[in-house]
This record gives C-alpha cells, structure tokens and sequence, in this order.
C-alpha cells in the first residue's frame, strides 16, 4: 500500500483535485446560476435562521466555485483541499440533523432544493443515505489532499521539484 | 510521504501566497454573494411591477374567532359558507386564486356568501411572515385585497427571502394599507398567537394540505386537474 501510493501519488493528487474541484465547481456554478433557489434551499434545512440562511445560500456557490477552481489549477491546493473538505463535512452534519429531525427535503446540493411531498419519504430517506456516503467520500478525498497536496499538472510544486528541475 | 512533508515545510513559509490566496478567495465570494444579493432584490421589485395600478375593491369588515381556529370571516350574516384553506406561498393556491378570486370577491361583497379563509403557514418561516401580515390587514378590513396582492406577487419559489416586512409593507400601500397600526403589527409580527391557531386548528378539520376547500361544510373535490371557475361557481350555487 505505502509502495502503490509511492510509485502512483502524483496521478492519485491529480485525480483527486480534479473529482474534488471538478464536483465543487459544477455544483457551485449550477447554483450560482440560480440565487433565489440555493438561498430557499439553505432555509429549507431550518438550521440557520431565514435571513442568515438566505446569506449563506447566496455566499456558498461562490465558495464552492473558488475552491473548486483553485484544486483543478492547483494553487494552494492543501488550502483548498480542507476549505473542499470542510464543506463537505457541513454538508454531511446538515443532511444528518434534517434526515434525524424527520424533514423532508431535496438537499439543493447540484441546484434546485427544498421541501419535498411526503408520499416520496421512502426515496427521499434513501437519497439522504446516498449523500451522505458522497460527501463523506468528497471528504475523505480532501483528506488524502492535506497530506499529499502536490502532483501532477499543478501551477504550485514543491520547492524540492523546482530544485530538481 | 518524506517528499511531501519537506515540500510542504517549505511552501509553509511562504506566507505572502498563502494570504493571498485566502484574500482572493474571500474576495470572490463576497463579490459573488453581493452580485447574488442585488440580483435577487431587483427580481423583487420587478415582481411589484404586477401591482402597478391595482384596482382597490375597498375595505370590508372582517371577524377572526380563536375559537374556530382562527379563521378570518367576511360576510358573516350570509347563509352559504366557504371555507378556504391556503397557505400565502403555495403556489397551487395562487393557481386557485387566479381562477376563482375574483369570483369568491364578488360573492362577499355582495354578501352571498360568508366566506372563511384560513391561513396556514406551513411552508416555512416566511409563510409564518406573510400570514402575519394577512392577519393584520384582516384588522385593518383590507384583507379580501391584501389577500389577492399577495398572490399576484407570489415567487416561484418559497422562502428565497422575499416576504420581508418590507416587502409586505411595501404590499400593503398598493391596496391602500399605511395605517400605524398595520405598520406595527407587521414589524412586530402580532399575529403569530393567530397564526398558530390557525396552523394547529388543521387536524380538528381533517385538512391535510393546500388549498382544501369546504363549501357549506362538506369537502369541495375538483374533478378537472386545473381549477376552473365554472367547476367552482357550479358547485358553490348546487351546496
């Protein structure tokens, strides 16, 4: 395992920064696309009070895209490996709280979002479940990022490998 | 692994980068989030654009009894008795609205029916808000124009932020609602003992969503998918 990680950790740095940036960048950008609907998507989780929440969903696509744009080019790829990581681990507690308080809803995350027509709670409960194992992937992949933050195709590189060249 | 950690010891140092990207990122995203804000707020006022020159039909007394649930009741001395149940962000009710509104406003301002609308306020806080508001306009005897304001205004979507106080003060001065008191009610949100009562009355009446409809007690089934106002005028002359 640490000899395939070794000899592969470059290509597995650079996949990793493109599935982690690429599905922040699509998910920010389909919601930035549409303000009105991510900030009503944000309240519907009735975590934060309306009005933050509405800030919040204005603010968020934003965040995903930067984010998502600095792990593809990779500048500060470690930086916005964890900011990635974070915010999928917002997302998991987020999905967590409205699955435990009974709410019924469309999680918003790729756009759209809100309450959902309870006849659909048995699909809507396997979706949680779904979302829940992504991001927690998505987060995980951010993980591997903080500790091996340089690969290939990056604008950033290691001092070592601009010495080396 | 010994590749990377001296690699990141190194551009550790290199604070100057570091901070500006953190800088440029929170710069994108406070652009971005007040280019989202303003975008938002000129939807909103676009969307009153539908109340320019609305027609006032004028005030008309109106009884809110806790007891009932409190439903708010126009025309209260007819025999014939309509019972609607809507939520002001629904938007199926908006769909009502348009087709039977104008007919049910002519029924109560000629007194032919005592008509009862409960405002429910399940949609989320912002239902909460605007039903506060529709409250406070019933005591002020505007609310058969309040009401159908609020409609003609209806986003899209629920709670995206638009019923604000502002936006239902801003509501309230097209159908002639200035008053202090209206004022007042809606910024301190007076209502919400009714809008709990109406809310909580739900299950007392079997009404399970919006917008139910009861004509002289008895259930009101559409049998069209869309609402059409000879359906509706038809089964109001038969119960």
């Amino acid at each position: 395992m640490k000899n395939f990680n070794r000899k592969y950790q470059p290509i597995l740095t650079l996949l990793a920064r493109l599935v982690l940036g690429g599905v922040l960048l699509v998910a920010g950008g389909l919601k930035a696309l549409k303000p009105s609907e991510s900030a009503s998507a944000v309240a519907a989780y009735k975590i934060l009070p309306t009005q933050i929440a509405h800030l919040a969903g204005y603010a968020l696509p934003w965040l995903e895209i930067a984010v998502g744009i600095l792990l593809i080019i990779g500048l500060s790829a470690r930086f916005a490996a964890v900011v990635g990581a974070l915010v999928m681990v917002l997302f998991v507690i987020a999905i967590i709280s409205v699955w435990a308080r009974g709410l019924l809803i469309d999680c918003g995350c790729f756009g759209g979002g809100g309450a959902v027509d309870p006849a659909q709670a048995a699909q809507v409960h396997r979706t949680y479940l779904l979302e829940i194992l992504r991001d927690l992937g998505l987060a995980l992949i951010g993980l591997y990022l903080y500790f091996f933050p340089y690969g290939l195709v990056s604008i950033e590189k290691p001092l070592q490998i601009i010495e080396e060249q | 692994m010994a590749k990377q950690a001296k690699a990141t010891k190194a551009s550790g140092g290199d604070n100057f980068t570091r901070w500006l990207v953190i800088g440029m990122v929170t710069l994108v995203v406070a652009t971005g989030a007040i280019f989202s804000v303003v975008g938002q707020k000129n939807k909103a006022n676009e969307s009153f654009a539908a109340l320019n020159g609305f027609k006032q039909g004028g005030a008309i007394a109106a009884t809110v009894d806790p007891a009932n649930g409190s439903g708010i009741t126009l025309a209260s001395t007819a025999t014939k008795t309509i019972d609607l149940w809507e939520d002001p962000q629904c938007p199926i009710c908006n769909n009502f609205e348009q087709a039977n509104g104008a007919y049910i406003d002519e029924l109560v301002r000629t007194n032919k029916a005592k008509v009862t609308y409960h405002v429910l306020s399940f949609l989320g806080n912002e239902s909460i808000s605007a039903a506060n508001a529709e409250f406070c306009a019933a005591d002020e005897g505007h609310y058969l124009d309040f009401h159908k304001a609020v409609y003609m205004v209806q986003p899209a979507l629920e709670n995206s932020g638009f019923w604000t106080s502002t936006n239902l003060l801003k509501i309230g001065k097209y159908v002639g609602l200035t008053s202090k008191s209206f004022t007042d009610c809606v910024n301190k949100a007076s209502k919400l003992d009714q809008v709990k009562a109406a809310y909580d009355s739900m299950p007392k009446y079997n009404v399970k969503g919006t917008p139910t409809v009861f004509i002289n007690g008895k259930l009101w089934e559409r049998k069209n998918s869309s609402f059409l106002l000879d359906e509706f005028r038809t089964a109001v002359e038969a119960g």
